[in-house]
């Protein structure tokens, strides 16, 4: 089908300094943890966006000079030769495609603690790093201003070497050239500080010495948060926010606007629990509007939708559409909009997994939604295409339909299987997806700053993009309301089973701290619950609440925020130096400590139970085990740790004559089942099964391409010779001429 | 207990489709067939029934061509115990009353204890074939059943009536029930049995077989297709921009000027 003409807008070529950006598509720099070191992830993955029709892709931040070296988190460097022979990979790649390649030149000054390099960074005052451990810059004088500048020139001329189209000089999230410029980093008294001409001559002097430097051949761009958040000590959008841009309009062929710094970047990158699609609107939406800029505009607000694209453009916000985790959650989103078939777009559902690689530093990005990301170059998955099964005669029994069953059963349809069974218990598919989704919300009021508690119900987004393509495969048949014994189980015909029946919270206080039960914790008392419970509402909760939290994610305390939103009286308890840790990666924790704080939870960190019962927790300090304390209660809630509910599986491989007896080859545990784990990991596991249910031994992943230097081996050709799956995704060399540019 | 469930292979709704035959027919090319939603609660009825009984027989019959063998397949699956396909070339663009005919004359050779079909069809939407069937056979019939118990010859059935009103009759068997859906939930088949399927009886009978011919089914034709058309579009929807109460404030504007125009 032809795409729908409202959308044409999306496809109008747009002109940018001397380059063409042939749609509206443009996936701006984000982290991926690849770098330069992962060539190949690196070239792979933003190509795959390519060829899902995005018009550009960018490298994540990519340093300029071994003194901003963000270790051990993963930027992209250019640091050398070495460095434009690697990104060139990615540049031939997004050119065959016909896409324009994008680098962002990163120095962060004391938000880069030079780990790795043993640098000293510089900045315009000496002040340490706001997020940082005790990072402290050199104050950079006249001489440093300059030789700074020079390194911004030497790697624009290495990025043009290396085919890169459009040249960033990066100043958002609150790196070197927005230091310069915010009154909150400096404090100079000279040229460089002080008055708004001076704070922004350093960016300025910048963006003409690369604009000279490398100006006729590439297109020179600048990412900018137009309001810092701050308030008045820094940038405001009205203020000196616009000023900035009118000021340096002329220097750029592209604007690529944000909101709020490095610190507490979700307000930028901003989960779906608290922000809405195109939520930096307020801010970014200004510029456009009140003309202060002649030049192209890209924002971002994990704008998934064709229609607030359509809007977006059509309403003179921007220029074109900017994307981050709606091009990892669907690389092909443009085609899919152009092929006339949106309702395949996998959209992002804004839970920041992919970030939360990236934060913890080192592991590769990974995607709920899409469980290729990552894996384009090192396990040669394509989100789109999909090998036919050497083994597609056989018939599969998937037993349970949470994330990773609906994923296994999917990818194998696509596999074409000659018949995939789906059975679930319940009465729709989704498993955990269908509760957790309704959680996130507190009282519904505004919060204390920008976004609201608006809740999960995104996440809905993973059972229903699947459920849209279950239903359009007719090799697979989704029974619901089947609650499966063994019994049935063996004799359902199938020549490989799966069995992904989830897990459950544990009932007896189980827990990472003690690894044993709580004296005195049962949820099968009515006074007692589990997550689940909270949710489905069978058992009254009482005005004092007291919420164990010893997982680390999001469930004690987004339970804590919903019964304190409810009025009660709640205390958070972990063991743990922090609640809900992880959520530092997902850039969730500031707006949740916010919400917390807001509605009066009582946090109690480095604290665990040693006694439940009626009326009371008894609790100790973890590091002080004789300090003791009382909590008097109504109500329990534990989220201690989850349990797998394996029992199925344990009694369906149990016996091996009869498995043989009946036709059964193999029997697999996916997601949960095997071992419980987040969401993401979850799809990511029924996916991998499914990816190689061909494969010597499907339950053992095969081995994945690592991207590492061999010894007194030069050579870089190791996609054919080490991938032991047949590639979805193929080298430069044998795609050939015919795939449209 | 031998009951006869009359069922249909529909093509999947999920697809644009063309038009062929100077529109006066869909282009079956790319067409993708199921078994009609409502011929699953009907067949779950008769299983259940003939479980109840102890004994008995349940036989699917379908008139298609082999387009519908796969629906057919499934019923047998799911568990009827026969299959009867009819066809024949002189059956292309047959309307309800043309097909109800020769489904009769499947039926009377079967001298089942009741027939039960679906309300209608999710393709074509006449909801005619059941009661031109019972017309055809002479039995009585109730049509839009939603609940059903059999004892010793006599039906007890309910139908559903506006208002949440349930109307209760009784009815003599042999006769002819349409079943609506949500009567049950219907069963699915197992892998096993969608391959033990293959071993099952399924006759596939022309209108010779049938002692029909063209004449006898185009006499029994009520009606014919002169044109299909896909609905015209209407204007194009308008994207409202702006806060809620902004996007509010715009609706109840556009709405006070079309009632006023």
């Amino acid at each position: 089908m032809a795409r729908d003409p409202k959308y044409d807008v999306l496809f109008e070529p747009i002109r940018i300094g001397p380059k063409t950006l042939k749609n509206r598509f443009y996936q701006v720099p984000h982290c991926i943890g690849a770098g330069s070191e992962k060539p190949g992830m690196q070239a792979y993955h933003r190509a795959m966006k390519a060829e899902g029709g995005w018009g550009a892709c960018c490298t994540e931040y990519c340093s300029i000079h071994p003194e901003s070296d963000d270790t051990s988190r993963v930027s992209a460097r250019i640091w050398d030769e070495g460095d434009v022979r690697n990104l060139a990979a990615m540049t031939e790649r997004l050119h065959h495609y016909g896409a324009l390649a994008g680098i962002e030149l990163w120095y962060g000054g004391p938000h880069a603690p030079c780990m790795e390099s043993r640098a000293t960074p510089r900045g315009p005052s000496q002040i340490p790093s706001d997020f940082e451990i005790n990072i402290h810059p050199r104050y950079a004088d006249k001489d440093d201003i300059l030789e700074l500048q020079k390194m911004y020139v030497d790697a624009a001329i290495r990025a043009r070497d290396a085919g890169f189209d459009i040249v960033y000089v990066y100043g958002a999230h609150a790196y070197l050239p927005f230091q310069f410029l915010s009154p909150y980093y400096n404090k100079r008294s000279d040229e460089y500080g002080g008055s708004f001409e001076n704070r922004a001559r350093f960016w300025r002097e910048t963006l003409i010495a690369v604009r000279e430097a490398v100006g006729d051949d590439c297109a020179i761009a600048s990412r900018f948060a137009v309001d810092h958040l701050f308030g008045p000590v820094s940038i405001e959008v009205g203020e000196d926010g616009a000023r900035f841009v009118e000021y340096c309009d002329d220097l750029v062929d592209l604007w690529d606007f944000t909101v709020g710094d490095i610190a507490e970047w979700g307000q930028n990158a901003g989960p779906s629990r608290f922000f809405e699609e195109n939520h930096e609107k307020p801010y970014t939406g200004q510029i456009k509007a009140g003309n202060h800029t002649n030049k192209p505009v890209v924002g971002v607000g994990r704008i998934t939708n064709p229609d607030t694209m359509v809007a977006i453009i059509n309403s003179g916000q921007f220029d074109i559409i900017g994307a981050a985790r709606p091009s990892i959650s669907d690389p092909f989103l443009p085609r899919k909009i152009e092929e006339g078939r949106p309702d395949d777009i996998r959209e992002c559902i804004g839970c920041n997994q992919c970030i939360s690689r990236w934060e913890i530093g080192g592991p590769p990005m990974v995607c709920t939604q899409n469980a290729t990301a990552g894996e384009e170059y090192r396990r040669g998955w394509h989100p789109e295409k999909f090998s036919r099964a050497a083994n597609a005669e056989k018939g599969v029994l998937v037993v349970g339909a949470g994330p990773a069953g609906m994923e296994c059963a999917m990818v194998l349809g696509k596999r074409e299987m000659s018949a995939v069974h789906l059975v679930e218990a319940g009465k729709e598919i989704g498993g955990c997806v269908n509760w957790i989704s309704q959680l996130g919300h507190s009282d519904g009021k505004e919060n204390l700053f920008r976004g609201t508690a608006r809740g999960l119900g995104e996440w809905a987004r993973i059972k229903n993009y699947r459920q849209i393509q279950l239903d359009k495969l007719r090799n697979v048949e989704v029974h619901l309301n089947s609650r499966l014994s063994a019994q049935d189980v063996l004799e359902y015909g199938a020549e490989i089973v799966i069995i992904a029946t989830g897990c459950s919270f544990a009932t007896d206080g189980l827990n990472p701290a003690t690894h044993e039960p709580i004296p005195g914790a049962d949820t099968t008392l009515d006074w007692q619950l589990t997550p689940e419970e909270v949710v489905s509402g069978t058992k009254t909760i009482g005005e004092r609440v007291l919420v164990l939290e010893n997982e680390g994610y999001f469930m004690g305390a987004t339970i804590a925020q919903k019964l304190a939103g409810q009025g009660k009286q709640v205390h958070l308890v972990t063991q743990a130096g922090d609640i809900a840790g992880y959520m530092e990666y997902t850039l969730e924790a500031p707006m949740l400590h916010r919400d917390l704080h807001r509605l009066g939870v009582d946090i109690h960190t480095h604290t665990m139970l040693e006694r439940v019962e009626p009326g009371a927790c008894h609790a100790y300090n973890v590091w002080d085990t004789g300090h003791k304390d009382v909590f008097e209660i109504d109500t329990v809630v534990l989220c201690t740790q989850r349990i797998s509910d394996d029992a199925l599986y344990r009694e369906v491989k149990a016996d091996k004559a009869r498995l043989e007896q009946e036709g059964i080859e193999a029997v697999y545990v996916i997601g949960d089942a095997s071992a419980p784990r987040m969401i993401v990991d979850s799809v990511f596991d029924g996916h991998r099964l499914a990816r190689e249910i061909d494969s010597p031994n499907p339950a053992m992943p095969l081995p994945f391409i690592r991207e590492r230097r061999l010894w007194g081996d030069s050579s870089n050709d190791d996609f054919e010779g080490q991938l032991q799956s047949t590639p979805d995704v193929l080298p430069l060399s044998q795609l050939g001429e015919g795939i449209p540019a | 207990m031998k009951i006869v469930v009359a069922v249909k292979a529909v093509a999947a709704l999920d697809e644009e489709v063309e038009l062929v035959d100077g529109d006066t027919a869909v282009d079956p090319d790319g067409l993708e067939w199921d078994l009609n939603e409502w011929d699953t609660f009907s067949l779950e009825e008769a299983l259940n029934l003939r479980d109840a009984a102890g004994d008995g027989e349940v036989v699917a019959v379908t008139v298609g061509d082999e387009e519908a063998q796969d629906s057919l397949l499934a019923c047998l699956a799911k568990g009827a115990d026969r299959g009867v396909r009819v066809w024949d070339d002189a059956l292309a663009g047959a309307d309800p009353l043309a097909v109800a005919r020769v489904v009769a004359a499947a039926i009377e050779r079967e001298q089942p204890d009741l027939v039960l079909c679906g309300v209608q069809s999710s393709d074509a939407v006449n909801g005619a074939t059941g009661v031109a069937i019972a017309a055809h056979l002479g039995l009585p019939h109730v049509a839009v059943v939603k609940g059903l118990q059999h004892d010793a010859g006599v039906a007890t059935v309910e139908r559903e009536l506006e208002g949440g009103l349930v109307e209760v009759l009784r009815v003599r068997l042999p006769a002819l029930l349409t079943i609506q859906t949500g009567i049950n939930e219907p069963r699915y088949a197992t892998l096993r049995a969608i391959k033990q399927a293959r071993d099952k009886p399924l006759d596939e009978l022309d209108l010779g077989d049938l002692d029909l011919d063209e004449a006898t089914v185009s006499a029994a034709a009520g009606a014919r297709v002169r044109r299909l058309r896909h609905p015209e579009k209407g204007e194009g929807a308008q994207m409202l921009d702006g806060s809620p109460a902004e996007v509010a404030a715009r609706i109840a504007d556009i709405v006070k000027e079309r009632l006023s125009g």
